[in-house]
């Protein structure tokens, strides 16, 4: 509330100086935001394409167990599957896209040779060799997706912060400053003329009592010479 | 073979196995039957079923499973009653001769088993997945089951065919700790033994040479399917670590150098005494590097030539390995069916990827 103010040349000048500071972070707020929706609009892309691609892989991946099963036997697929213990090893690393930490997923054993998947080559058909690649590359895909999808996320919500931020600038604490910086501009002004009024109110009234004396010493100097 | 397998030195009885063979290759599925299933639903293909040769193993298992895992399991377990049956009937020679074919089942279980205690299910779990149509009996595999370690099953096995190759690849498991040096070894071990004990192709009698022809096709075939996939994966293995002796289409060697060069390895099998039987699979192989497509005409020549045999030499050992192959795809035909209904292939599809009518 700009009443809350004390109407002070001090508090002018500091809230002159609020009002600079803001207007200068307002413009770095804005740059900021502006350059993250660039970012976001790349990861966007990114991410739509590694979507695109995940949801033609799983179908892939999908199509061939279905047929695998059918064609070897479901007993068959999870005795293949069940050949592995090992699971793959992911391990997140970070890095800064504007100030923005995102996280950077690397993935290793995702993909395994044919003698390192767990079951014999001797026992088993080229299906299961195909169920098992396509799977290691749908997983590869997850771990790519999961790795724009959060820097995307993140990404989304330094924005959201940015843009609030920026809007309580432009909307709320500039005007206000502004709103302060007139109020005391008005207040000082006023009491500027108050000044000058009262100024010369005594002027008037000393020049007043000026008159009177100077009257009455005529009027006293009269009395004698009579 | 070992205290849990019957062993025999009576008189082969073809006759009599040969013609209750018969009898029940004349009750498998015919081209209408299958026709019938690809138009309908899963819970249809199971209603025919219960109407079938699978009524009992249906109406067994219909408390434990449902959709179309009850079909799958129900076929298997289906197709192990009649195996055993075969086993059961057999004597002499021929007993020798059925069971070291139905000892890939054995292979199969043992897998099972050591892939079971491995990812540390449970001996209920394990047992489901079992196929008991080989030479183990039922008490055996539910034994080996109940293992708490790989270790233990490898000591469960001592007395059969698979123990020693076991106990000579355990080391390599301790150290890379991945099923694949035991799984091969098992797998190996069944293909080895397979001609091992046969006569020379030269002393048999024409049955027992068409007999040994018949296997060294399924080990060609074999050989060939892993020289293909180990080409395809571009994994740095030696291919001749995975060649099972008794074949005549490559050597060990042969196979190392053809294994890195697919085309060098398909116009050696176009030249060789299959070529012809898989001349229009070997084509789809080169122009689409269709590998799948392949092993399914490694598998019709197969089934083909097993039928052949069986006509050549009714009363032999080929009528009742043809019986074996035709029951087995019998299974596979079905389990295909109702997978592909299951998922929502379509009516083409499953007639043409899918089943061999």
């Amino acid at each position: 509330m700009a009443q809350d103010v004390k109407p002070t040349r001090k508090n002018l000048m500091q809230i002159e100086d609020r009002i600079e500071l803001s207007e200068r972070g307002h413009d770095t707020l804005e740059k900021k935001r502006d350059g993250l929706i660039m970012e976001f609009m790349d990861i966007l892309d990114q991410a739509q394409d590694v979507r695109a691609d995940l949801e033609d892989t799983y179908e892939d991946a999908q199509e061939r167990i279905d047929m695998a099963r059918a064609m070897d036997g479901d007993v068959a697929v999870r005795g293949a599957a069940a050949a592995l213990k090992e699971h793959p090893e992911i391990s997140t690393q970070s890095k800064n896209i504007m100030g923005v930490v995102v996280p950077q997923i690397e993935s290793t054993k995702v993909r395994k040779s044919l003698d390192e998947r767990g079951y014999g080559v001797l026992g088993t058909s080229a299906r299961i060799d195909e169920v098992a690649e396509s799977y290691e590359k749908l997983l590869e895909q997850i771990i790519l997706a999961a790795e724009v999808e959060t820097a995307m996320k993140e990404l989304l919500e330094e924005i959201e912060t940015t843009k609030r931020r920026v809007n309580a600038l432009e909307f709320t604490l500039l005007p206000q400053l502004n709103e302060n910086k007139e109020y005391i501009e008005q207040k000082l002004e006023e009491q500027e003329r108050e000044e000058i009024f009262r100024m010369k109110k005594i002027k008037a009234n000393k020049e007043a009592a000026e008159k009177e004396e100077r009257e009455a010493a005529r009027e006293a100097e009269q009395a004698a010479t009579q | 073979m070992s205290p849990t397998t019957r062993t025999s030195g009576e008189s082969s009885n073809y006759e009599y196995v040969v013609a209750r063979v018969r009898a029940r290759r004349a009750a498998l599925f015919d081209e209408d039957d299958y026709r019938k299933l690809v138009r309908m639903g899963t819970s249809e293909i199971a209603r025919f079923m219960e109407e079938t040769e699978y009524e009992r193993e249906m109406n067994d298992l219909g408390a434990r499973y449902s959709g179309v895992d009850l079909i799958e399991y129900a076929l298997t377990r289906n197709m192990a009653k009649h195996f055993e049956d075969l086993l059961r009937w057999a004597e002499g020679g021929l007993y020798e001769n059925v069971a070291r074919y139905l000892r890939r089942f054995d292979a199969w279980n043992v897998k099972t088993i050591l892939r079971g205690i491995y990812s540390g299910a449970d001996a209920e779990a394990i047992e489901s997945d079992l196929i008991k149509a080989g030479e183990l009996t039922e008490a055996t595999l539910d034994r080996l089951a109940a293992k708490e370690s790989i270790e233990g099953v490898i000591e469960g096995l001592d007395g059969t065919i698979f123990h020693e190759p076991l106990e000579a690849a355990l080391d390599d498991f301790e150290v890379e700790e991945l099923l694949v040096p035991l799984e091969n070894a098992v797998d190996r071990t069944f293909y080895e033994k397979l001609m091992e004990g046969l006569p020379d192709a030269q002393s048999a009698d024409r049955a027992t040479q068409l007999y040994l022809e018949f296997l060294r096709a399924e080990i060609d075939f074999r050989n060939l399917r892993n020289a293909l996939r180990i080409a395809r994966s571009g994994a740095d293995i030696d291919p001749s670590e995975y060649y099972i002796e008794g074949g005549t289409l490559f050597d060990a060697e042969e196979v190392r150098q053809l294994a890195g060069d697919t085309d060098q390895l398909v116009d050696h099998v176009r030249d060789s005494e299959y070529g012809e039987d898989l001349e229009a699979a070997i084509d789809d192989l080169e122009a689409a590097a269709d590998l799948i497509g392949f092993e399914h005409a490694l598998d019709a020549a197969l089934l083909e030539y097993a039928d052949t045999l069986s006509y050549r030499y009714p009363v032999s050992i080929t009528a009742v390995l043809s019986y074996i192959l035709a029951k087995e795809r019998e299974i596979d035909n079905i389990r295909a069916i109702a997978r592909g209904r299951e998922s929502g292939l379509g009516l083409d599809e499953i007639e043409r990827d899918l089943v061999m009518l």
